[in-house]
Parts: C-alpha cells; sequence; structure tokens
C-alpha cells in the first residue's frame, strides 16, 4: 500500500449520550477512494464529523498525512488539506455563486492562483459560470452540489471527504456526481466517500468499510464487499443477534496488502 | 424654516448612526445584544477629554480613546461573550450589561460624575446654503460616520474577513466546517464593533462639546432603537433608523415641545413594531444580513 493520508485508529465517539462510534479504524491511502457504507445510524456521519474535529472523539487517534491531528481544531486541519463537503451541501444563500467559491478558498494566500483555479471550475461547471454574480439560492440542488464540491476543492484538499454527495440528486445528476469524483481522482486526490447509494459508491471505491450500529462489520476491496454476505446483513440486520454474531468476528474480506 | 429642522435632524441622527451600525454588527452576526457598547461609546468621550486636559495632543488623544474602546471590546469578548457561547443568549446579554454599569462606576470614580464641557477642536463654523445654516462640526461628524459605515459595508462585501463574517452571520455551524476560525473572526468583530462606537463618542463630543459618565445611555439606548427600527442585522437600515430618529426629536422638540422629546421617538418605535415588525429595511427574514 502506498503512502497513507489519513489513518484514524480506534475512534470512539458519542452523539449527545448515545454511543456512535466504537473502536472505529480506517486508512486512506494517498491516490485512493475509500467509502464508508452503512444504514441509517450507523455512525458514518459521526465518523466523518470525527475526523474532521467537528464531533470531538472519546478516544483513538487520527494522523493525517503524518501528523497527530487528534486534537487540531477544525480549521487548521482544513488548512492542512482535510476538507469536507458537508451532507446537505450546507451553500451560503446569502452570497453569490463566486462569494462561495471565494470563501472555499479564505485560507490561502495564493490569491492568483485561486482566481486561476476558480476560472477552472468555471469550465468545468459552465452552469456556475452564467450566474456566477447571482444569489447561490437560485441553483437547483445538483448545481448546488456542484458549487459545494468546487468550494471545497477550492481549499486545495489532500483529502476530500464528501458526506452523502448524492442524496436528493436526480438520477441524471447522481450520475454525472460519481463521474466527476472519478475524474478527480484520477487527477490524484485522495477521497473518503460515505454513501447511502451503496451500488454506485462501491462501484467507483477502491476499498470499503461497512459500519453497522457504530462498529466496523467488514471491510475491504470494493468490489469483495459489494459480493459478500456481510453488506446485506449488516443492511437488513439492525439489532439481531446474527448480525451482532457476525459483527463480534469482523469479517474481513479480500483484504488489500 | 422646515428645511432647517430637517437638516438639523439629520445631523443630529448622524451621533446615532455610528453606535446603531456597532449594535447592529453584534446583532447581525452574532445574535448578541451587546449592552456594553452605551459604555464605550462614553469611555471614548471621557478617556479622550481627561487626556486633552492632560496635555495631549488631540490625534494622541483620540488614539488613547480608540485604544481604550478596543481592549473594552476584548474584555467584553473575553468575559462576557465567549464563557457563555455554549449557553442561552440572554446570558452574555445580562453580563454585558454589568459590564455597561460596571464601566460607569469606574469613570465615576476616576472623573467624577460631572458633566464635564469638552474643548472646541474645530473652529466654529457654519456653512450657509441660502436660508439654510449647517454647523461645520455636526457636519464633519455626519460625514466621517457616512464615510466609515460606507468602508465597513464595503469590506463586508469584497473582503475576505468581510466574507467570512457573512458566512459566520447566515450560518455559524457552516462557517466551521468551512473552516473558518470563528473564535478569531468574533474576536476582531468585538473589536471593530468597539471602534465605531469610540469614534461615534469622540464625534459626539466634538460636535455637542460636553461629556459625562453617564453620556452613553440616552444615546445607546437610541442607537438600539436605530438598529431595530431599521431591522436588527441591516448596516443601512441602521444609518437610515439613526437619521430618523434624530429628524424625529428635533421635529419634536419643534412642533410639541423637549418633553415630548421621548414620547416620540419611542412612541415612533412601538408603532412601527406593531406596524412593520421586521423594521423598516429588514428582510432579515430572507437571511440578507449586514
Amino acid at each position: 500500500m502506498s503512502e497513507l493520508i489519513l489513518k484514524a485508529e480506534s475512534l470512539s465517539a458519542c452523539y449527545g449520550r448515545v454511543e456512535a462510534l466504537s473502536d472505529v479504524s480506517l486508512q486512506v491511502a494517498r491516490g485512493e477512494i475509500v467509502t464508508v457504507v452503512g444504514a441509517n445510524g450507523a455512525g458514518k456521519s459521526t465518523l466523518l464529523q470525527s475526523i474532521l474535529g467537528a464531533v470531538s472523539p472519546k478516544a483513538g487517534k487520527l494522523t493525517f498525512a503524518g501528523q497527530d491531528i487528534t486534537r487540531w481544531p477544525i480549521y487548521r486541519r482544513i488548512e492542512e488539506g482535510l476538507v469536507l463537503v458537508p451532507e446537505g451541501r450546507r451553500i451560503l444563500v446569502s452570497m453569490t455563486i463566486e462569494e462561495n467559491l471565494l470563501l472555499g478558498a479564505h485560507m490561502r494566500r495564493d490569491k492568483i492562483a485561486v482566481r486561476r483555479e476558480i476560472g477552472g471550475i468555471y469550465d468545468r461547471f459552465p452552469n456556475l459560470a452564467q450566474r456566477r454574480n447571482h444569489n447561490a439560492s437560485c441553483l437547483s440542488g445538483g448545481e448546488q452540489q456542484m458549487l459545494a464540491l468546487g468550494r471545497a476543492l477550492l481549499a486545495k484538499p489532500q483529502l476530500l471527504m464528501m458526506d452523502e454527495p448524492s442524496l436528493g440528486l436526480s438520477p441524471l445528476f447522481v450520475q454525472r456526481l460519481f463521474e466527476l469524483i472519478q475524474a478527480y481522482n484520477r487527477e490524484g486526490l485522495s477521497i473518503l466517500l460515505i454513501e447511502q447509494n451503496t451500488a454506485n459508491a462501491l462501484r467507483i471505491a477502491h476499498r470499503a468499510t461497512v459500519l453497522e450500529l457504530g462498529r466496523v462489520a467488514l471491510e475491504g476491496d470494493a468490489a469483495s464487499v459489494a459480493g459478500s454476505t456481510g453488506l446485506q446483513e449488516a443492511y437488513l440486520g439492525g439489532t439481531s443477534r446474527e448480525v451482532m454474531e457476525v459483527d463480534h468476528k469482523r469479517k474481513s474480506v479480500g483484504r488489500r496488502s | 424654516m422646515i428645511s432647517q429642522q430637517i437638516v438639523n435632524g439629520f445631523m443630529l441622527g448622524g451621533v446615532y448612526v455610528m453606535i446603531a451600525v456597532a449594535f447592529t454588527l453584534a446583532i447581525g452576526v452574532l445574535n448578541f445584544l451587546n449592552f456594553s457598547i452605551p459604555g464605550i461609546f462614553m469611555i471614548a468621550g471621557m478617556v479622550s477629554w481627561a487626556a486633552l486636559r492632560g496635555g495631549q495632543h488631540w490625534p494622541i488623544a483620540f488614539g488613547i480613546a480608540l485604544a481604550a474602546s478596543a481592549a473594552v471590546g476584548v474584555a467584553v469578548y473575553l468575559l462576557t461573550y465567549r464563557p457563555s457561547s455554549d449557553s442561552d443568549p440572554e446570558v452574555p446579554l445580562v453580563s454585558s450589561l454589568g459590564f455597561l454599569v460596571l464601566l460607569e462606576n469606574l469613570i465615576i470614580l476616576w472623573l467624577g460624575s460631572d458633566q464635564q464641557s469638552f474643548p472646541a477642536l474645530i473652529v466654529d463654523f457654519n456653512w450657509r446654503f441660502g436660508s439654510i445654516i449647517i454647523g461645520g462640526a455636526q457636519l464633519l461628524s455626519l460625514v466621517l460616520s457616512l464615510a466609515f459605515v460606507i468602508a465597513l459595508s464595503l469590506s463586508l462585501r469584497f473582503t475576505n474577513l468581510g466574507r467570512q463574517v457573512r458566512a459566520i452571520a447566515e450560518n455559524r455551524r457552516t462557517a466551521t466546517i468551512l473552516g473558518v476560525n470563528v473564535g478569531s473572526v468574533v474576536s476582531r468583530l468585538f473589536v471593530l464593533s468597539a471602534l465605531f462606537t469610540g469614534i461615534g463618542g469622540i464625534l459626539f463630543a466634538i460636535s455637542y462639546l460636553q461629556v459625562s459618565s453617564s453620556m452613553g445611555e440616552s444615546i445607546g439606548f437610541k442607537g438600539i432603537s436605530a438598529m431595530i427600527i431599521g431591522g436588527m442585522g441591516n448596516i443601512w437600515g441602521a444609518v437610515a433608523g439613526g437619521l430618523l430618529i434624530g429628524l424625529v426629536e428635533i421635529l419634536s422638540t419643534q412642533f410639541l415641545g423637549a418633553d415630548f422629546v421621548n414620547i416620540s421617538v419611542y412612541g415612533l418605535l412601538l408603532a412601527l413594531l406593531i406596524a412593520k415588525p421586521e423594521g423598516l429595511f429588514g428582510p432579515v427574514a430572507a437571511r440578507e444580513k449586514l
């Protein structure tokens, strides 16, 4: 395996008083797409929020690009290139499209490069370019997702984390989105993708982790995870005893070395 | 005759503009009614007066006064807003009100509670436009206030820091997730709001040639009213609200008598709140703040 960009070791975190993550470990190598899938409430979002720093984990260690970031505040992690495309896009609707993009680059001093990259994003998304000085509230859901992606790219991510990016998008946009993720990955961007759209996520990812009730139920090559029975169990299971046993055995299929 | 009164009203309103904008920054971005602002207004006036009396040149005296204003702004941030940022919004409101009382009493201990006359720094001159007379100092302070508000408005729109402030105003959590260092931006916002207030206090002293430990109170409450009239979070609304209050004050002094001033001003506020609760210029519901 090539050099690791992100290494999460034995993370445990609470959501309110409920333990939402327990002893979850995850690795992303440079240039990889890793996806985390699982049913609603499996802890996917809590995992992402813990890596970003919006939720402080009770236990565990986070290493990003060789540095221990466990205690870093969010803004420092983002400065370092650990960037999130948040669930629900979180576009700022009181600002124009261009201002949203500039906000994504707020920590950067290389203004000329920022301008050039914004131009590149406009080339890729002509819909945004046409309305660059319009209020961002005029965009459709799909266009907002493109804007959120562009905004995150302007923060110069070393690892791009995406939280349910396909949620609420039309099938056409979903397809476009997954193509884009692959395209940016081919350009060298490492991606950690959280999705409910499991089939698509597993199709484009290199490796996958299945979360169930806050624990890692299954992990390995995306293709092997997609074909395994453990995936169905994790989704259908919920609290059944059978699945809990599967969970304890921590199946590991087709792990890359 | 009436045109002269309207001009006088706008000149008086200019005094409320800076303080109304300072309140608006705190409400619009932080949803925090910062009651220490009238105290900072008073600190700027009284510290300028004390420094001038101590023999300082006016640029140095005003520099000291603005430094004191900024320092109080930082103290209010550190001691009232930050410790209670996780609790109800009423908590910093009450503790900032405590700060106002504290500041007034510290100044009374140091400089006494008497009204003091402020030295005239600008040669007393008036402009005549036909039958209208405009006082030079009042005009200067109105023009300076508007210039500062224009500068603020432009920087909120076009600078990197301005965009971060607006992001926090719209949605603090989103701003945090996008990597805005909210603590740092908010502390700078407190300094900015204190500087606006301090400049307002100095301009008031220059125009009206008197300062006292209680000078912030009545002007502070009218500044809050101006902010509310303008729509709680809209800078240009606060400017319009300030000018409107000045106008109502002068006109009601002229036509109803001095005893009616507060009745008119706060009656207008009440009537506006009943008729247009969102303020005159405040489509805050559309989340288009500042």
